[in-house]
């Protein structure tokens, strides 16, 4: 696909959050990865509000298993709290994803370089991510690496089909939909033969509202060209 | 699936069994719950006929007290403020006279109880049983007819006596029945109805299907707020507050609260739990009972853990936990069999297993799943699921197979009755950790090395080193514990180390030709052992030679083989050499130490292995012994020849 990146990303442990138990505190991981959680990857690895991702495809690498840790959670009312996190243990995933222009974005329109993003978003993977990256919550700490998707041997390669149920697909934020409300997006989601095939956010038939919100604006106020950027750089020099 | 969504599928693949009553072992009674109810243990029951008059009352036996009660979200989830649930309910809510009797309360608890149940009464989906009870709890008589049909006790002053003490007793005799099942307060009862109409087969109002299904209608036509639900992905009746009570009747933690507005779990994103996630609650109160049902069926509750493992279509799966004895013996067939399994070969005993688990595999669920979940909570109020699994069937029952097959050794520390049972197989996890461990071990340790074996059963992973680590330090030092203990720990390490090992495939029966220096040691070890022990002779119990060295000899076996051998020698030279059988182990011994290879012999430490040696030829000496024996002329006579050439 065109403008597309491929890598694989693995860490000691994953926490991607099933919404049902987070609200009581004790969180519990999800058995696979949402949209979601692999875009935020792929926003580490590089992202600028010009574009948006798309994530195509992952394969799940290694056997689906928990473990859960004993944390000790900030109590904001003061003090802290014991807590059971059960994370995913030794996650490894191999991602394909790829990029389109923000429609919504038209105040980015002079920015709208393909060959240049795509460039640039392939050295990113390159060098492992431009951000920290982490998979589901913060302290699941992961590291991304370029790869030839479909290459090596995943464990679940050999099984036709598991199904996951109905599941977060992702958030919905007001810059990539135009609307000015935030959304929650739910899909049925299945492995097959070890890929998950995601569907684009805008297939997700089960959409639901769950707070406002507006796009903030990219103006002259707080972007800065980089030619002007050059020039405050190295500008004298020439 | 997400765990909710397989609960919610196993609800609905038993239905068939919804409010059936089965009895545990213990004789504690459990049911899959419908929807909309809960379970409660009432203390005394009313009859009345249909037009709502008192006919009798009984207390209830504490073994019969068990009953499945309508309730509504809010009553499900009470504490401290008074909400009535929807028909049976403690006296403070449905007796109209309790004032009078136990003076004044908080709120209007039979108010509000009277107005729920009329509105019941009214709605489309009435019952009219349930009715003959509105206009009896109308009439406010219900203390009144208690007291006078002597269930329950009044004082002098004419209100409800607090306690039974010897002072009533003197006044009324034997303790009445009420204070049997009531530790405290008897106003604290709490009723259940049952409506006599003649040539009705079911007057229990708990148990007849048709009031269950008139009160759920009921309960969903008051649910207006629709909300789409996370599990099934279509708008239905919303859930706002979640069934407690999972693990115990006294449990009140929960698996999906939704009060946490200070702790900052959701907030940031959302402002409310029902924007961060919501399920309805058809689904929640499914799979919630299910899940129940399933601890009270077969979960294994170890100190605040329960460890629960079920197949989707079929509950009954082998539990991973239990020890290859075990597993024969749910197989009923097997079970006379299982009596004689010991030295058998190893493909027989192979097939056994097979044949076992083979048990569990039907016809076309080769797509069925099993379910591995362990429940747990940090802090009173908040369950986490701390270990998930969903594996597929075939898949389970292969791994748990191989497991059966690799973690071996010949055990002998299962009772049955008063017989020593003679078992080859895989060790109960229970067991597993008191090797590691000792006897002493507390409920907290064993419940982490459970979780920590999972993956070494299901997964075919190896065995945690710690563990096996610290079974064969245990098992290294037998003057420290009992003999039955020892003999137990050892077995057991052997199974450990055996899989720990798998790619070398030790057996039970002893293999000569193996030159494993570890292993080599530990069969000088067992021959020594043996040696000493049959000249001590039947009576002699005191330790040999071998085993109080034992520890010394795992850390530096050359230097402590030294002392053991010096140790040997007086009974070697007493027994001379008439005694065939010591002159048998003499010669082993130079044979096996012959086998040893000169750079082996160090002080360099023994692995684990050793003890499959030390086992296995002790085993095999002891095994033989009886061969020996019939043969034992013979090779007395060879000897005497031998001495006369």
């Amino acid at each position: 696909m065109r403008n597309q990146i491929e890598f694989e990303v693995y860490g000691n442990y994953a926490l991607f959050t099933d919404p049902l138990t987070k609200i009581g505190g004790e969180k519990f991981s999800l058995q696979i990865p949402t949209y979601q959680a692999l875009k935020g990857i792929v926003e580490s690895i590089y992202w600028k509000p010009t574009i948006i991702w798309y994530i195509d495809e992952v394969r799940v690498m290694n056997p689906i298993q928990t473990e859960s840790k004993g944390i000790r959670p900030i109590e904001y009312s003061g003090g802290n709290t014991l807590a059971y996190y059960t994370y995913l243990k030794s996650p490894r995933y191999q991602v394909r994803a790829h990029f389109e222009f923000n429609p919504h974005r038209k105040d980015l329109i002079h920015d709208r370089n393909e060959h240049k993003h795509h460039n640039i978003a392939k050295r990113s993977v390159q060098a492992g991510g431009r951000r920290d990256i982490f998979l589901g919550t913060r302290e699941c700490q992961a590291y991304v690496e370029a790869c030839k998707y479909g290459e090596g041997e995943g464990d679940y390669d050999d099984i036709p089909e598991i199904n996951f149920g109905v599941m977060v697909h992702g958030i919905n934020y007001p810059d990539e939909t135009g609307r000015n409300q935030l959304e929650t997006r739910l899909w049925r989601a299945k492995m097959e033969y070890g890929k998950i095939d995601f569907i684009r956010p805008e297939e997700c038939r089960m959409v639901r509202k769950t707070g406002e919100g507006i796009a903030k604006p990219f103006g002259n106020g707080n972007v800065q060209a980089v030619d002007q950027l050059y020039t405050e750089l190295f500008g004298e020099e020439e | 699936m997400t765990w909710l969504a397989n609960l919610h599928k196993t609800y609905e693949q038993h239905s068939q069994v919804i409010g059936q009553f089965e009895k545990k072992k213990n004789g504690r009674e459990y049911a899959l719950i419908p929807v909309s109810h809960t379970t409660q243990s009432a203390h005394i029951e009313v009859n009345v006929n249909s037009n709502g008059d008192f006919i009798s009352a009984k207390v209830i036996d504490k073994s019969e007290g068990s009953t499945i009660i309508p309730c509504t979200e809010a009553s499900a989830s009470r504490t401290s403020a008074p909400v009535p649930h929807a028909l049976f309910d403690k006296l403070v809510y449905v007796a109209g006279d309790f004032e009078a009797y136990c003076g004044e309360v908080k709120g209007t608890p039979y108010v509000d109880y009277m107005n729920q149940l009329s509105s019941w009464c009214e709605s489309p989906s009435a019952h009219p049983k349930v009715n003959s009870v509105r206009e009896y709890l109308a009439k406010g008589t219900l203390m009144t007819d208690l007291i006078d049909a002597h269930i329950l006790w009044k004082d002098e002053y004419g209100q409800l006596l607090d306690k039974w003490n010897t002072a009533t007793e003197a006044l009324y005799g034997e303790k009445p029945g009420i204070f049997k099942v009531i530790p405290s307060d008897q106003s604290t009862a709490f009723v259940r109805f049952a409506v006599m109409i003649p040539g009705d087969p079911e007057p229990r109002l708990w148990r007849d299907t048709t009031v269950q299904n008139s009160f759920i209608q009921f309960n969903e036509m008051n649910m207006k707020e629709q909300e789409l639900c996370y599990i099934t992905g279509e708008y239905l009746p919303y859930a706002d507050k979640h069934v407690s009570r999972i693990r115990n009747s006294g449990d009140k933690s929960k698996l999906i609260s939704a009060n946490d507005t200070s702790g900052f779990t959701f907030r940031g994103r959302f402002r409310t739990s029902r924007e961060a996630a919501a399920v309805s609650y058809d689904v929640s109160q499914k799979a919630h009972n299910a899940l129940k049902w399933l601890i009270e069926r077969q979960g294994i509750p170890i100190d605040s853990k329960v460890f629960l493992v079920w197949g989707i279509d079929q509950l009954d799966i082998p539990a991973p936990f239990a020890d290859t004895f075990t597993l024969y013996n749910d197989d009923e067939d097997e079970m006379v069999e299982a009596q004689s399994v010991g030295d058998r070969t190893h493909k027989e005993f192979a097939n056994q297993i097979k044949r076992a688990i083979g048990g569990y595999r039907y016809d076309g669920d080769y797509k069925s799943d099993v379910i591995i979940m362990t429940l747990d909570a940090a802090t009173p109020g908040r369950m986490s699921i701390v270990y998930y699994r969903d594996m597929n069937k075939e898949l389970f029952l292969n791994r748990l197979e191989n497991w059966h097959l690799t973690c071996v050794w010949l055990h002998r520390y299962r009772k049955d009755g008063d017989k020593y049972i003679q078992f080859t197989g895989a060790p109960a996890t229970r067991d597993i950790a008191f090797a590691a461990y000792g006897p002493q071990a507390g409920d907290k340790l064993i419940k982490s090395l459970m979780e920590r074996m999972l993956p070494s059963i299901i997964d075919g992973r190896p065995i945690p080193r710690d563990i096996v680590r610290s079974a064969v330090h245990r098992a290294s030092s037998p003057v420290s514990m009992d003999h039955w203990e020892w003999e137990k720990t050892l077995s057991i390490t052997c199974a450990l180390v055996n899989k720990m090992y798998e790619k070398e495939r030790f057996a039970v029966s002893l293999d000569i030709n193996n030159s494993n220096r570890d292993y080599l040691f530990g069969r000088m070890l067992a021959i020594a052992d043996v040696l000493e022990r049959k000249a001590l002779g039947k009576e002699e119990k005191r330790a040999t030679n071998a085993v109080r060295y034992m520890n010394a000899f795992a850390q530096h076996p050359a230097r402590t083989w030294n002392i053991i051998q010096s140790n040997l020698q007086p009974y070697q030279a007493r027994s001379g050499t008439r005694d065939g059988f010591i002159i048998h182990c003499t010669r082993l011994l130079d044979k096996v130490g012959s086998q040893l290879q000169p750079k082996d012999y160090t002080d360099i430490s023994l692995s684990g292995v050793y003890l499959l040696g030390y086992y296995s030829q002790r085993n095999d000496l002891y095994t033989s012994k009886a061969d020996k024996e019939l043969n034992d002329e013979s090779e007395e006579k060879m000897n005497e020849q031998g001495e006369n050439n």
